[in-house]
């Protein structure tokens, strides 16, 4: 190495080195404790004591654990494709060349600009069995609505329903995708004959499934990691049918003081994530087309 | 290209100096020669204001006498900010908590003990109301002293009462008086439940007359009123499935086999928020609620028309106790015991100051909490904060002046040797939690009491046992 190159790399690690600074002290460090942690009892105020596989052991017996796991795949299995497919059809009629077309995205858009705090809010307003607006309407159409809320069956739902309300963010990613898909496509498989569907079955998608991969994989970390809504809106009830796995990560840590067993649950749910993600890249072979590949 | 390299790190240079030299600085100016104690309190709004007129008090007398200046900080989630803090070692040197982390701070070392610092200002046994001081401590430690004390009291509706006279009476029930008795709380609460039954056979709620949920703060010391501790001290065992429990948690489930459990969910759901104009009490819709003596003070702010109901506060001044009662339209006394001959029980529970391990002016900072322990000082925050007194000794000024006239039935039963704080036990909050669970499942009717309270004490009592098991290991670990 010459003596320019030594002064080069110098500056260029001074360049970079608040951010290896806060990776090493903000990231690495925490994340390799807490594995540390994992394998021990620890109150964060005393010193922690090795339990060796303890806490991952009590996790097999541990009901609330199932329960909140259950909770949670529940919540991704429904939430994950419906949000998908209602942010696609969204973005399909958005692409749409019609009058007022910026308008109508906006308006889409809007709802993921507001706190996860004020939605909360109005959405609990919209769920009240008595005053709220969707049992209003429902009353008026003759059909008796639910307690949305206060109903061990309809809770989940509820919130499932209310995540299609933040799907703005996902619907400007597909409309970017949408836009970036070659009109000679189009063109050549109207040529060929092509109906409305054939275009978007074998044109649209196949050409936006990098984008789905990339919502895919974001819409799974995100929904296995569904904290702040169902934590204000129905703190985990009634009696857990809406208690999250990071509802449970959070009580076991800050409320009960089990930040080992806490450690603990966080590397299952990572150990989950990456599962996952690893299926969906695993399978990503077989559905998802880069262009000029 | 140069120069303008230059330029920019001039500019920049410059920039950094002049926000150092007029950016923002720290709200409080430095005390000059005075100690400062940092206190972190969980009020917001008017009651972190009441509280900061306590702190103004301490600085300009005590404090300013014997050098030592409290900076108060208000916060949220003041408990887990404490307990970071502490583990960062940077912990404040006073923390508001609530009771119920009593044990579990003291178990984990997060605070220190304060009997000796007690013992030095006269504060001991007899200075407090006996709950209040069993509270404070673990496993026969003194670690924490009270700022807020408070007893539960069933308040009811006279309005209400006498709107159902008629019905009342017909049940063989006196309108003028509150229930004695649990049995009697069941009848008076059928007598005045408003049912409306639909075309197609199903059955709404209107208004109820006392459902266990509602607000159901309590619900996890149901047992209390039945005579048992979901925790026993004696013989350190957990309890959540003794008879006596299931009993209590039979009784909240009888409430929506009665009335429906849709019918109940439903009604349930619809309630307005605690601290708004829709608060289902305020509103008619429940007539009877378990509740502590600030409910005055929300009263006041939320319906004041029912703090005068004969006649304007003004005229309430020199009057007797007695003659302002008559004032209100709603009254407070004993919530009723199941058991005969256990009068006046009550949860009494209470906010403290702690201080946590690793501050760094104990000694000053126990100046504050006893400060604030002084029987005037004490009186004037629990009048702000409309509370009953956690002192043996109160005045009678406190209990003619108190913005709450039904304030000697809380004083009456925070005093009672059938009052109970929460359980003396590390793991409380698991508890807690494990209990309301369960009464909510009871109360679905998802599960019987027995069910319910038995996968409870399951859960729990593992719970416990691995904690006891750690404490073991820790100790051995210790030697």
């Amino acid at each position: 190495m010459t003596g320019k190159e030594r002064h080069d790399l110098a500056k260029g690690l001074a360049f970079c080195s608040p951010w290896i600074f806060g990776f090493l002290v903000f990231t690495l460090v925490p994340v390799a404790l807490s594995l540390y942690y994992s394998f021990c009892d620890y109150s964060l105020l005393q010193n922690p004591v090795w339990i060796g596989m303890d806490n991952y052991r009590t996790m097999g017996h541990d009901p609330v654990f199932w329960k909140a796991m259950g909770n949670t795949f529940y919540y991704a299995a429904v939430a994950l494709p419906l949000g998908m497919i209602v942010s696609i059809v969204m973005a399909l009629v958005l692409n749409l060349n019609v009058r007022g077309q910026a308008v109508y995205r906006t308006i889409i858009y809007l709802p993921s600009l507001v706190p996860a705090v004020a939605s909360a809010m109005l959405w609990l307003w919209l769920f009240n069995s008595k005053l709220g607006l969707i049992n209003v309407l429902l009353g008026r159409l003759g059909i008796p609505g639910p307690g949305w809320l206060s109903d061990t069956q309809w809770a989940m739902p509820a919130l499932i329903l209310m995540s299609v309300w933040g799907i703005g963010n996902s619907v400007v990613i597909y409309l970017a995708g949408l836009q970036d898909v070659p009109r000679e496509l189009y063109e050549a498989a109207e040529i060929d004959g092509a109906s409305a569907w054939g275009r978007l079955w074998n044109v649209t998608l196949p050409m936006i499934s990098p984008v789905i991969f990339f919502n895919l994989i974001m819409s799974i970390i995100g929904s296995l990691q569904t904290f702040s809504t169902p934590y204000i809106m129905t703190g985990g009830g009634p009696a857990r049918a809406t208690y999250f796995f990071t509802m449970y990560l959070y009580d076991k840590a800050f409320l009960y003081l089990e930040m080992g067993y806490a450690s603990a649950m966080a590397w299952v749910q990572l150990l989950i994530v990456l599962i996952l993600t690893g299926l969906a890249f695993w399978s990503s072979k077989r559905w998802v087309h880069y262009q000029g590949k | 290209m140069k120069q303008i390299k230059r330029v920019v790190a001039a500019l920049f240079v410059l920039c950094v100096a002049l926000v150092l030299a007029f950016g923002p600085h720290a709200d409080v100016a430095p005390v000059k020669d005075r100690i400062i104690i940092d206190y972190w309190e969980k009020w917001t709004g008017a009651e972190a204001d009441q509280m900061l007129q306590i702190v103004d008090w301490f600085n300009q007398t005590v404090g300013k006498e014997k050098g030592i200046y409290v900076r108060y900080l208000s916060m949220s989630s003041v408990n887990q900010k404490t307990l970071v803090a502490t583990a960062a070692g940077a912990p404040p040197d006073i923390a508001g908590l609530w009771d119920t982390q009593v044990a579990q701070f003291a178990a984990t070392d997060a605070v220190i003990p304060l009997d000796e610092l007690a013992r030095e200002h006269g504060i001991t046994e007899g200075y407090y109301k006996p709950v209040y001081w069993k509270g404070c401590h673990y496993r026969g430690k003194l670690y924490a002293l009270v700022t807020n004390p408070m007893a539960v009291a069933l308040h009811y509706n006279r309005q209400y009462f006498q709107d159902h006279a008629q019905r009342l009476r017909m049940a063989g029930l006196d309108p003028d008086r509150a229930p004695r008795t649990l049995d009697e709380l069941d009848r008076y609460a059928q007598a005045l439940d408003e049912i409306v039954r639909q075309p197609n056979g199903a059955t709404t709620i209107r208004s109820a007359g006392y459902l266990p949920l509602e607000p159901g703060w309590y619900i996890a010391n149901t047992g209390l009123w039945f005579g048992i501790q979901p925790y026993d001290e004696a013989t350190d065992t957990i309890q959540l499935d003794h008879p006596r429990m299931i009993q209590a948690y039979e009784w909240i489930g009888s409430y929506s086999r009665r009335l429906g459990m849709v019918a109940t969910s439903d009604f349930r759901s619809g309630l307005g928020n605690f601290n708004s104009t829709q608060n289902p009490f305020l509103v008619d819709q429940v007539a009877m609620v378990q509740q502590g003596p600030w409910m005055a003070n929300y009263i006041e702010n939320l319906k004041p028309a029912w703090n005068r109901w004969k006649f304007s506060k003004e005229l309430e001044k020199g009057m007797s106790v007695a003659q302002r009662k008559q004032n209100y339209v709603w009254a407070a006394a004993a919530f009723p015991s199941a058991v005969p001959g256990l009068q006046d029980v009550t949860y009494a529970a209470f906010d403290m100051m702690v201080i946590p391990r690793g501050s760094k002016h104990p000694r000053e900072a126990f100046e504050f909490i006893a400060f604030v322990n002084r029987q005037d000082v004490m009186e004037k925050l629990c009048s702000l904060h409309c509370e009953n007194s956690p002192l043996t000794k109160v005045s009678d000024e406190f209990i003619r002046n108190h913005p709450n006239p039904y304030i000697d039935v809380f004083e009456r039963l925070a005093a009672s040797p059938n009052a109970q704080g929460a359980s003396p036990v590390a793991i409380w909050p698991q508890i807690g939690d494990e209990l309301t669970n369960a009464a909510t499942r009871v109360n679905l009717q998802q599960a019987s009491a027995r069910e319910a309270l038995a996968d409870a004490q399951i859960r729990i009592k593992g719970d416990y046992e691995r904690f006891k098991k750690i404490q073991r290991l820790r100790k051995e670990g210790e030697r």
